[in-house]
């Protein structure tokens, strides 16, 4: 199992002159440290308009600073919004290339569409025709990357004959993955040989389900790619202390402030009728769990907030699940100084990687 | 934090809907018919918005005009303009102003439910392309409005989102959620139209209308339930809310 940090950037009101920059200053702070402690990725949003949810609209030019500052770590980039009013293909092609040069080869993509009509109708995009376009932009992404010239016509843009420039530095092209919160999305990843990039905080038996079946559809798979991403990659809350319950109490606090902070999106199917979203994703979830100053310190299921004990107990049965990669959320609106989000990620990978291969400690 | 509204209930507690008390029985109303439209408003509602709620990013409002074909007041019709906010990390309507079409029906709706229910005239049709509503008071037009271009969804397709009235029970002014159930027979979507909305009408002066969001409409077996929440105008609902059964 690897593990890694995983970044919506939010940025908690009064808005100042220097609140936004200390986030991102903090942030990258956090990665140096991870990539000196072992961690194996980091990943970056792209979201717009969503207010103290998260400030991240460029992932990957945070993405560049954060490969400047580290040697091994990879750079997940994503979730890239593949609709066209959002994101021309040529410049994802483009811009993944250039940050994986930079990077020497840690980049990987992870590709999705939108779920709020905060952001969709920000671009002006209509919410019914984004899952074609993810397609369209997904089949044509190694194409551009891998071949020496390129020329498409499709349903949602089409372009010339031409050399797209730089190329991906790593051969044939990086990892690329899906953003799954609503049921059904992880078989879209498997049906096109792409990794599922879990951005729900799903509980063991619905997970296991829905990984079984991942991986059984995945072997009949049409890869997109020159390769099958068969990693399944989930998202978690880590806060790791010492004192169990002083960890479980502040972990929580943290849960529930972005919980709450998500729960304030206007997801598309609140106000859109569509069967582009059956589902209102991650959110239904979020405002179930987060239940305000009354709830019980008990962490959810699954979450790694507490002592290393309970966490590695936890992540054990994520590993078991099946989950390959656990990305995590170590902050929300700064609810945890900076330092003590250090000293978490100092302990986690003191006290718990050493309990999975793959790490080290 | 995220914002919250802006609302001194001080200055409209005076209007407010004087209910009996939180007892009400439920009223179960079958072949319901109901249209809503959902609009982004300029910014600037916050300040009809009880401190309780934080606004909906970006700000919208919804228009729902309801058929109620049966009830234990007769047939009748509801129109209600509700801005769009969060309790908590709930998604609300907190109802700005309502136009029942009897008499009867107003004055049940602000009894039992708080509803800021006024009597006037609604109608609501239905065309090959479009679905049309529009409500005068008094002899003059306060709403106008259409779904233009239906086209059949699934009921699941459809969310109707709770609403939340402001009145006086219990010697206080108080939230009280609306939270009726529903079983959809027929829906369908289609282009939201506001040709005519007189805002302060609606006890909304400050809501202006800027990007049409969505327009639906469905047949539905509904109710209006006994109430279950009321919250605290004034404090943020993880806090200001009491369980009334």
């Amino acid at each position: 199992m690897k593990f890694g940090l995983f970044y919506e950037l939010s940025v908690p009101r009064p808005w100042t002159r220097e609140s936004e920059r200390t986030v991102y200053d903090n942030a990258l702070e956090q990665v140096k440290l991870a990539d000196e402690l072992g961690f194996d990725q980091v990943w970056a949003v792209e979201h717009h308009f969503l207010e103290e949810y998260s400030h991240c609209p460029a992932p990957e030019l945070f993405l560049t600073a954060c490969a400047m500052t580290t040697r091994r770590i990879r750079v997940g980039f994503g979730i890239v919004v593949c609709v066209p009013e959002f994101n021309h293909p040529i410049k994802i092609a483009e811009r993944t290339a250039v940050l994986d040069i930079l990077s020497g080869g840690r980049v990987e993509v992870g590709t999705g569409r939108s779920a709020t009509w905060t952001e969709l109708a920000g671009f002006n995009a209509s919410p019914d025709i984004t899952k074609k376009s993810w397609d369209e932009f997904v089949r044509c992404l190694p194409r551009m990357w891998t071949s020496d010239k390129f020329e498409f016509e499709g349903e949602f843009w089409s372009m010339p004959r031409r050399t797209i420039l730089p190329k991906v530095y790593q051969r044939p092209h990086p990892p690329m993955w899906v953003a799954v919160t609503s049921p059904g999305t992880e078989l879209d990843a498997a049906d096109r040989g792409l990794g599922s990039l879990g951005l729900t905080f799903g509980q063991f038996a619905e997970q296991e389900k829905r990984i079984a079946e991942y991986r059984r559809r995945i072997q009949l798979c049409e890869p997109v790619g020159e390769f099958v991403n068969d990693q399944v990659s989930t998202v978690n809350f880590l806060y790791c202390h010492e004192d169990d319950a002083a960890g479980l109490k502040t972990g929580r606090q943290m849960a529930n402030h972005f919980n709450y902070l998500a729960a304030q999106l206007m997801s598309v199917r609140e106000t859109y009728p569509s069967k582009s979203y059956p589902s209102l994703g991650l959110l239904p979830q979020l405002r179930r769990q987060a239940t305000g100053p009354e709830a019980s310190e008990q962490a959810g299921e699954g979450l790694c907030l507490g002592g290393p004990e309970r966490i590695t107990r936890a992540l054990k049965r994520w590993e078991a699940c099946g989950v390959d990669r656990v990305n995590f959320l170590i902050n929300t609106a700064e609810t945890i100084p900076q330092a003590d989000v250090l000293a978490s990620l100092r302990l986690f990978a003191r006290e718990v990687m050493p309990a999975f291969n793959g790490t080290k400690s | 934090m995220p914002l919250f509204g802006d609302l001194d209930v001080e200055t409209i507690a005076s209007n407010l809907p004087e209910m009996r008390d939180l007892d009400t029985e439920a009223w179960e109303l079958p072949k319901a018919e109901i249209l809503q439209l959902a609009v982004e408003v300029a910014d600037g509602s916050r300040v009809l918005l009880p401190r309780a709620l934080h606004p909906a990013i970006p700000e919208y409002v919804t228009f729902v005009v309801t058929r109620y074909s049966e009830s234990p007041v007769g047939p009748f019709d509801l129109a209600q303009v509700r801005l769009m906010a969060r309790a908590g990390v709930h998604p609300r309507g907190y109802v700005l102003g309502a136009v029942a079409s009897t008499a009867d029906a107003a004055s049940a709706l602000r009894e039992r439910w708080g509803y800021p229910a006024v009597p006037g005239e609604i109608a609501l049709r239905r065309y090959h392309d479009r679905v049309a509503a529009s409500v005068r008071r008094e002899g003059r037009a306060i709403l106008e409005l259409a779904l233009v271009d239906p086209e059949l969804v699934a009921g699941s397709d459809l969310q109707y989102i709770h609403g939340v009235t402001l009145a006086r029970v219990e010697g206080a002014v108080q939230l009280i959620q609306v939270d009726p159930h529903y079983t959809l027979h027929t829906a369908a979507r289609g282009r939201a139209r506001v040709s005519h909305f007189d805002a302060a009408a609606w006890n909304g002066a400050a809501i202006r209308l800027t990007t049409p969001i969505s327009a639906s409409v469905s047949t539905s077996d509904t109710d209006l339930p006994r109430i279950r929440f009321v919250m605290d105008p004034e404090t943020p609902v993880v806090r200001g809310t009491r369980k009334v059964r």
